[in-house]
């Protein structure tokens, strides 16, 4: 990182065109998020150091990168917005709530070890009254459905084979929470003749970082960089299946937390799908696919998009034969990870979320595929459909 | 029209609004005429360094002792116009030593509070600063917004009983034997002519006090002398950096609200109306400027400005650099047989109040009266509120922004029409800091030009109302058009030429 010119004399750039503020989900549904030009390089302008943050929007920026994306200019938005949130809160003062969210991966294993008992608790009305007036965590959110055995036990017993090894990094959700998405992750990538091993792991950071605790963050990047390298340095590629955990591993990592050997680690990283289109590419995908007369519909997730990697499950999803699906005209889906959670902003959640129920419903479709967990869990709770991740359906046609 | 008042002030600067003050604080009618707006010469045309004297002590100890007691009232009375920075006088390596002890023996002498720096501590302070100084000497500088200071003057004034026609240029002097009979005036807007007569005249007129003087058939000798000034994007430093070495060229920095200002250059003028800022000073003040702060190499500008110094000549020799930034009060009395006329010029932003006082203190005298001045104790009606930049980051979030960059809010623009004082709606830019910002007006004024429609106040072409805007912006970008801003002046243009079709 050169001090010199990041962040603060990237902000000088922005050319106030507005480009970021006409895709910014948070600042289209309400008024009181100023929007990316102003909170990001506009709010810069009025920042010392020594003042105390005034920042009291800053905590609605739901961190999906996308005015990033949008800037003509190359101004690093969405960090100095999570810069500025980890100052505000710093000061303010989290709420547990927020530790508890952020933390899951400390209590995930027992949750899913006791799992009849956590998921009854977790569905009980009383609790989630409970939850929401102690600890505002909205009520109407559906919480996580923990499974037993995790996905790393599942694995403990499953003897992979193929020609050629390579790393998963799974992610704290499919360990304990969609325990069939690593499985069909494995499956897949053995069906293409490489052997999976999981190297030890935690929780990327992201909940963390998206919650402004960059100590926290970081602490979680200094364990899991160390076990990526060893497995890339012994001659692997890294794959990853959730779009959050990648960009964060891939991007932030390196870029914003400056963990040693990250710069190393992210061009050995890869989304699932962006992998099995470059063995397309090369001649090597399995094709022997069967035919899934099914009618699907198709999210790109804020994080795939910020990867700059194109749509790559469409890419290959297409390539199954009956196999009807639609890409999704809509942007983030609002959850923002543990944003849509929280009691103070679940109503913005869910009127970002709009515009995406009724893509949705316009397409009718049986199935909605995701890549990320988060907008998995906020497409059921806006349409209860059925929402799966685009390897489930792969692993489906597999004969 | 005929006007009466007791005494006309000429000069809508920081001295004529501050003599306003004072007199009608001392229950005395007066009333001031303006060409342009308030601030239009030397008052609106600085780096708003909010002088301690550290830049004067060692040439013009006497310079430097007033700006150091005018420091200490203004942060008591003017307390919304201050930001207290400190400020840096910073050494390197070329300027050598000798000059940084003789100007902490002068600090001194003349009481103001000086602290002598490690290199270590000068950086831990103001990061940015060039690594290879060799120590800083922190005085008690700062900045000042000159427009909110003037702006309060002259409301105080008004609500004590003074009046003001802005826009409007004394043509001529009617002299009668020893005194000025009437002065005659024009609104240069609206084309009405006034005839003022008044029993005493104060010509605050600044860098133009000669030409005034002309009128009446005098004459006093006046250095103009034009200084240039680059106004950042962001702020580079937030004290006031300043060279341990003689004033020159492109030896301060001052942070002002969201950016800093580099100034500043010195070039002898006859012309006092359009100043042209060129290449080379462009070029001076980055080069120089660059050696105390390295990344103004690379740092984004937004706008030039040049301004005028109302430098008095008494005789001596030497560069415009060497004359006293001290003011003159002169008595046409006792100089040219006029009673009733009196000159204050010369100084500087930070001593305005006292060469106020001392100007009132001798129409007072001319006409027998002993009424004291109160303004060294008296705050200005925003004395209290700070304003800062957290406390403008706070608006955000709240209510209708009408100028993104600066953050001025809707209401703050409508409060301005609403008072119904704008002659002219370029004015508002004194006013508020609208399009003071990154974007210099670009994304604002048609918004203001939808408010001004509403408010049915201004009336006029909007076309050519919008081009006023647009103009007086190009004014200041074109000197340093380059990098992102010619990026940026791209889209600009094509919005202005496409959309509004102009």
């Amino acid at each position: 990182m050169d001090e010199r010119t990041w962040p603060n004399n990237n902000t000088d750039v922005c050319i106030r065109c507005a480009a970021c503020m006409a895709v910014c989900p948070v600042s289209r549904v309400t008024p009181l998020f100023p929007g990316p030009k102003q909170t990001g390089p506009g709010a810069q302008r009025f920042r010392k150091p020594g003042d105390p943050s005034v920042d009291e929007w800053i905590d609605l920026c739901i961190g999906c990168r996308l005015c990033d994306l949008a800037c003509s200019s190359g101004v690093p938005i969405s960090e100095l917005n999570l810069i500025a949130r980890a100052k505000y809160l710093d000061e303010k003062k989290r709420p547990l709530r927020d530790w508890l969210l952020t933390h899951s991966y400390l209590f995930s294993r027992v949750a899913s070890f006791f799992s009849p008992i956590t998921n009854f608790l977790f569905k009980n009305r009383g609790v989630r009254w409970m939850a929401d007036l102690l600890l505002k965590i909205d009520r109407r959110r559906e919480l996580p459905v923990y499974e037993s055995p995790t996905f790393r036990q599942w694995f403990g017993g499953h003897r992979s084979t193929g020609e050629k090894k390579i790393a998963y990094f799974y992610g704290c959700y499919i360990n304990t929470n969609e325990v069939d998405v690593g499985k069909a992750a494995v499956q897949v990538l053995e069906a293409n003749g490489l052997e999976v091993f999981l190297p030890p792991q935690e929780c990327c950071g992201l909940p963390m970082l998206g919650n402004g605790d960059f100590e926290g963050a970081r602490k979680m990047g200094l364990k899991n960089v160390p076990s990526l390298l060893q497995a890339i340095r012994s001659g692997s590629e890294i794959i990853f299946s959730s779009t959050s955990c990648g960009e964060m591993i891939k991007h932030e990592y390196n870029r914003l937390l400056a963990i040693p050997g990250a710069e190393e680690v992210a061009p050995h990283l890869f989304d699932l799908f962006e992998y099995l289109r470059k063995l397309k590419e090369s001649g090597n995908l399995n094709l022997r696919l069967k035919e899934l007369p099914i009618r699907a519909a198709y999210f790109a997730p804020c994080h795939l998009r910020s990867l700059g990697i194109g749509l790559p499950a469409l890419d290959i999803l297409r390539l199954i034969p009956g196999l009807h699906i639609e890409n999704i005209d809509a942007d983030c889906c609002g959850l923002g990870g543990t944003f849509g959670f929280k009691k103070e902003k679940y109503e913005i959640s869910q009127e970002i979320g709009k515009d995406l129920k009724e893509a949705i419903d316009r397409l009718n479709p049986e199935a909605v595929l995701t890549d990320c967990e988060g907008c998995r869990m906020q497409i059921r709770h806006l349409t209860g459909l059925k929402v799966l991740h685009p390897v489930q359906l792969l692993r489906d046609a597999l004969t | 029209m005929n006007l009466k008042t007791e005494v006309l002030i000429i000069g809508g600067g920081a001295t004529g609004a501050g003599i306003a003050r004072d007199l009608s604080l001392r229950g005395i009618p007066c009333l001031l005429v303006e060409k342009g707006d308030f601030l239009s010469g030397a008052s609106g045309r600085n780096h708003g360094l909010f002088h301690s004297g550290g830049r004067y002590v060692v040439a013009d100890p006497e310079a430097a002792r007033e700006c150091i007691a005018e420091n200490r009232i203004l942060r008591k009375i003017a307390s919304r116009c201050v930001e207290e920075t400190d400020g840096l006088f910073i050494s390197l390596p070329e300027d050598g030593l000798d000059f940084r002890d003789r100007f902490v023996r002068a600090c001194e002498e003349a009481a103001i509070p000086a602290r002598l720096l490690s290199q270590d501590e000068a950086l831990s302070l103001e990061p940015g600063l060039n690594p290879d100084l060799k120590s800083a000497v922190a005085v008690p500088d700062g900045s000042i917004d000159p427009f909110e200071l003037v702006l309060e003057n002259a409301g105080d004034a008004e609500a004590h009983g003074a009046t003001f026609l802005l826009h409007t240029e004394v043509t001529s002097l009617l002299l009668d034997g020893d005194r000025v009979k009437a002065v005659v005036a024009k609104d240069l807007l609206r084309g009405e002519e006034y005839r003022i007569e008044a029993s005493y005249l104060v010509n605050a007129t600044g860098a133009w006090a000669d030409r005034f003087l002309r009128l009446a058939g005098l004459h006093i000798a006046m250095a103009l002398s034009k200084g240039s000034m680059l106004v950042t994007n962001q702020r580079v430093s937030h004290r006031v950096i300043n060279r341990c070495r003689p004033p020159s060229d492109g030896d301060i920095i001052v942070p002002n609200h969201t950016v800093s200002i580099l100034g500043t250059t010195s070039i002898r003028l006859e012309e006092i109306e359009h100043l042209e800022i060129t290449p080379p000073e462009v070029s001076l003040l980055i080069r120089e400027a660059s050696r105390m702060v390295p990344a103004i190499e690379t740092t984004r500008f937004i706008r030039a400005y040049a301004g005028v110094r109302p430098l008095f000549l008494s005789g001596e020799e030497g560069g415009d650099r060497a004359i006293s930034r001290g003011f003159v009060l002169i008595d046409h009395e006792k100089r040219d047989g006029i009673r009733n006329l009196i000159t204050v010029t010369g100084g500087k932003l930070v001593t305005y109040r006292l060469m106020a006082e001392k100007a009132s203190d001798l129409v007072c005298q001319k006409m027998g009266i002993n009424h004291p001045s109160v303004t060294h104790t008296k705050p200005l009606p925003g004395a209290g509120q700070r304003a800062g930049l957290k406390e403008r980051l706070k608006t955000l979030g709240q209510g209708e922004i009408l100028c993104d960059c600066e953050l001025v809010r809707r209401e703050e623009a409508e409060e301005v029409f609403r008072e119904g004082k704008l002659k002219n709606p370029l004015d508002i830019l004194h006013r508020t800091r609208l399009a003071k910002g990154t974007c210099q007006g670009a994304f604002c004024v048609y918004r203001l030009l939808g408010l001004l429609n509403e408010s049915g106040k201004i009336r006029g072409d909007s076309n050519t109302i919008l081009k006023g805007f647009l103009e007086e912006r190009w004014k200041g970008i074109r000197p340093v058009l380059w990098g992102t801003s010619v990026r940026e002046e791209e889209l600009i243009e094509s919005i202005y030429k496409g959309i509004f079709n102009l």
